[in-house]
């Protein structure tokens, strides 16, 4: 049986910085992730949006940790080397009723410390970004917003736990808990491991792994949205996150442009669907929607379309619950239930939130080693070329390109899948291979051949994404 | 930096062509370009029959014309670098080159773009249902059978019946594997009718038109599409363990965005238009190549 200090369950990005903010202190952590990589549940699908903080009523956890998120995200994305594009946001309306909404969110941005919010006219905020429609009636714009790649934020954050000592076991799912003497006893299907502390960041299953010891008074209402990405040649494009204040209290929308210059735009919602099979209706809304903000888009550039899954918060009674649900059924044992938005923006404060309680609980002292820095994956496309000549003839794979959309190298591929990508998909969230415009058709193979050759297995046994997905089936026992 | 007078970018039929006729019109100072490692672009995949009766008058397969193309250029002068991605091409008339030798930077009076179309993807169709495994363009999907010999499905559904995936329908076909449907939204084939009658007639492999997919149904690797009838409006769910998309080529210029219209920029072949015969690509390579080389040596 293997024994650790704090078993964080579910590798998605709260289980992550959880578990890179546990490192902090000195204590053994085992990061337990069901699937074959991280950041593969809900973090894989998200809008991607650093937000200011001024939709969160003053006084809740939500509030002081968004707030506070959003001022020290340059310094951690320095030290997690992940871009970060603090572009800013406009939040529009198109009449008197989100107008009036407006200015809530503007005044209660202002007694939050939200910093440089403006409340602008509609021509204002059309000539801050042309290619807004001209009937849109005011903005309120947060020089704060900004966005992240995620994918590229999840794993920097596991990596960096790892350097730091935490153990990784993916593939490894969480059947059971019991209470021991020492703390927990975690029974999984890859064995037991027994911790003094428990830290439940399941994601969908987040409320059914406290229930495997404790009562969970907060259930989780998955619900699935839809978006679509405009190809980063798309004309018109936004310079701003552009956020939609909708007029009949309905449903918001975003138009993202992201660190890697494609436009996301969405999200649609739908209610109780947890897969995650984007819907035709939801489309629909999403293209309305925009044509209705930004009339200038081509959406003949779309290039993608997916759908993501959110954890509403409910209790017994159905109702929602609209803060952070932070469970601490037991000592030592603590659960994220239903962390939606802002969990991303607030993905490390949450970490560091838990691993404070935590210390004071387990008595853990301050860890000294602690390296807050991951190094990135080395981009050939982001230096100057006499760089970027120097480091061909150091590696020749850096002069490959496989990629040829996103431009990504063959070395930076190679990189990939030494840092833990098994997958096709695993490349793509690390290093972007197969996210551009060709969404894959002319580097997968490639890609696939690398996999094989990195994993020692036969390029048959190479998957999309996680078990079953192997990506060519043809004759499999037949020849 | 290196100088060349004329650069040609992509050594596919129309590439190789405008490099071999340029030469031919006594420019002597040419640079063939191509990010793949040897030349014909995406000829040498394409195993059917079919090509140069045109140029040639009989015909050939892919790679077959493709040794041709290369011939002809070996008999010239011209300076062939495969294996190198253009990464840009700036208005101060240079091109940035990478392959496994190092970077290089290429300062050239005319250039020549001939770097093909690339396919249309599923992605752009942003259909509903899942994202599994076992979906490829049709392109994608002959290169891994042609030339690595992989085995992608059993259960085949291609939507679009353009030259491509009627080939492909073959293809598999020929591979011992169950082409259940080609499905074209049109109310005939899209591609030119010797493939047709070749590929679709010849080997009774069922075409039906008017139908387009709507969702995909499987995860984590595909078990069905739902297909719409688009007379009648009736969906019915068609089980599959691969699609096939053949849905178009869109000529590849992202190189060059920003720069259209330059005196000292030509393109040819399916990077200009989408041709339906290598023949024509070639053809109109020929001419641009010719062109370029008599305005260069002016």
């Amino acid at each position: 049986m293997k024994s650790y200090d704090v078993a964080v369950i579910g590798g998605g990005l709260l289980g992550c910085f959880a578990a890179r903010n546990l490192c902090r202190r000195k204590l053994h952590i085992a990061l337990l992730e069901a699937r074959e990589d991280v950041c593969t549940g809900i973090s894989r699908a998200n809008t991607a949006i650093i937000y200011p903080g001024y939709d969160h009523k003053p006084g809740t956890l939500k509030a002081e940790l968004c707030v506070r998120a959003n001022a020290r995200f340059d310094a951690l994305c320095r030290e997690l080397d992940v871009s970060f594009s603090r572009c800013g946001s406009l939040r529009v309306s198109f009449g008197e009723k989100a107008d009036a909404v407006l200015r809530k969110k503007y005044e209660n941005g202002l007694l939050l410390g939200v910093p440089g919010l403006r409340l602008l006219s509609g021509e204002d905020a059309q000539r801050m970004e042309p290619s807004l429609a001209e009937s849109i009636s005011s903005a309120l714009y947060a020089p704060t917003a900004g966005t992240v790649n995620p994918w590229e934020l999840g794993i920097a954050a596991c990596e960096n736990a790892a350097a730091n000592g935490a153990a990784l076991f993916l593939s490894t799912r969480v059947l059971g808990i019991r209470r021991t003497e020492q703390g927990y006893q975690i029974e999984t299907d890859r064995g037991h491991f027994s911790c003094r502390a428990v830290v439940n960041c399941a994601g969908l299953q987040a409320d059914r792994v406290q229930e495997l010891l404790f009562p969970s008074p907060v259930h989780i209402a998955p619900d699935a949205a839809d978006y679509l990405i405009l190809d980063k040649a798309t004309g018109n494009k936004p310079s701003h996150i552009i956020q939609y204040e909708p007029e009949d209290g309905g449903k918001g929308f975003n138009a993202v442009p992201t660190v890697e210059g494609s436009l996301l735009l969405g999200p649609s919602e739908r209610e109780n669907e947890t897969d995650f099979a984007v819907s035709a209706a939801g489309l629909s809304f999403v293209r309305e929607r925009a044509g209705q903000v930004l009339p200038g888009l081509d959406l003949n550039d779309t290039i993608r379309s997916f759908a993501a899954v959110r954890p509403n918060p409910q209790r017994p009674d159905g109702s929602s619950i609209g803060s952070f649900v932070i469970e601490h059924p037991g000592l030592a044992f603590w659960s994220l239930i239903g962390i939606k938005t802002p969990g991303l923006t607030c993905a490390d404060e949450l970490g560091r939130y838990l691993a404070d309680k935590l210390a004071a609980e387990l008595g853990a002292e301050e860890n000294p080693a602690f390296d807050p820095c991951r190094p990135g994956i080395r981009r050939a496309r982001e230096l100057p070329l006499s760089q970027r000549a120097a480091l061909v003839r150091e590696n020749p794979e850096y002069g490959e390109i496989v990629c040829h959309c996103e431009e990504v190298t063959k070395a930076e591929i190679r990189e990939t899948i030494r840092r833990g990508a098994v997958s096709v998909d695993g490349v793509k969230r690390r290093v972007g291979a197969g996210m551009g415009r060709c969404q894959g058709s002319r580097c997968e193979r490639t890609v696939m051949e690398l996999l094989a050759e990195e994993l020692g297995v036969p390029v048959t046994a190479v998957r999309k994404d996680g078990p079953g997905s192997e990506i060519l089936e043809g004759g499999h026992g037949k020849n | 930096m290196e100088k060349t007078e004329l650069l040609i970018i992509g050594a596919g039929a129309a590439g190789i062509s405008a490099a071999s006729a340029a030469w031919d019109a006594g420019c002597r100072d040419i640079i063939l370009t191509d990010r793949l490692p040897y030349p014909g672009g995406v000829l040498p995949q394409c195993l059917h029959e079919g090509f140069g009766l045109a140029a040639y008058g009989s015909e050939l397969t892919g790679p077959a014309y493709a040794a041709r193309l290369a011939e002809r250029l070996a008999q010239t002068g011209v300076r062939f670098l495969p294996g190198r991605e253009v990464l840009a091409v700036t208005k101060e008339k240079t091109a940035v080159l990478s392959g496994s030798g190092g970077i290089e930077e290429i300062r050239f009076e005319r250039l020549i773009l001939a770097t093909g179309s690339r396919e249309r993807t599923v992605g752009s169709l942003a259909l509903a249902g899942t994202r599994p495994a076992g979906v490829f363009t049709a392109g994608q999907a002959q290169e891994m059978i042609n030339l690595h010999h992989w085995q992608l499905g059993d259960r085949i559904v291609i939507l679009g019946s353009g030259d491509l995936g009627m080939i492909m329908a073959r293809r598999f076909t020929l591979e011992g594997k169950q082409v259940l449907a080609v499905l074209e939204q049109g109310e005939s084939y899209g591609g030119i009718a010797r493939n047709y009658h070749r590929c679709i007639e010849a080997y009774h492999i069922p075409i039906f038109y008017r139908r387009t997919i709507r969702e995909i149904h499987g995860m984590p690797r595909i078990t069905g599409v739902t297909v719409e009838n688009l007379e009648s409006g009736e969906r019915e769910l068609l089980c599959c363990d691969t699609l096939i998309t053949a849905v178009g080529l869109v000529p590849e210029r992202e190189l060059i965005r920003g720069l259209e219209g330059k005196p000292w920029l030509s393109l040819a072949g399916n990077c200009s238009r989408v041709h339906d015969l290598a023949d024509s690509a070639a053809a109109e390579g020929t001419k641009v190549g010719s062109l370029v080389a008599g305005q260069l040596l002016k």
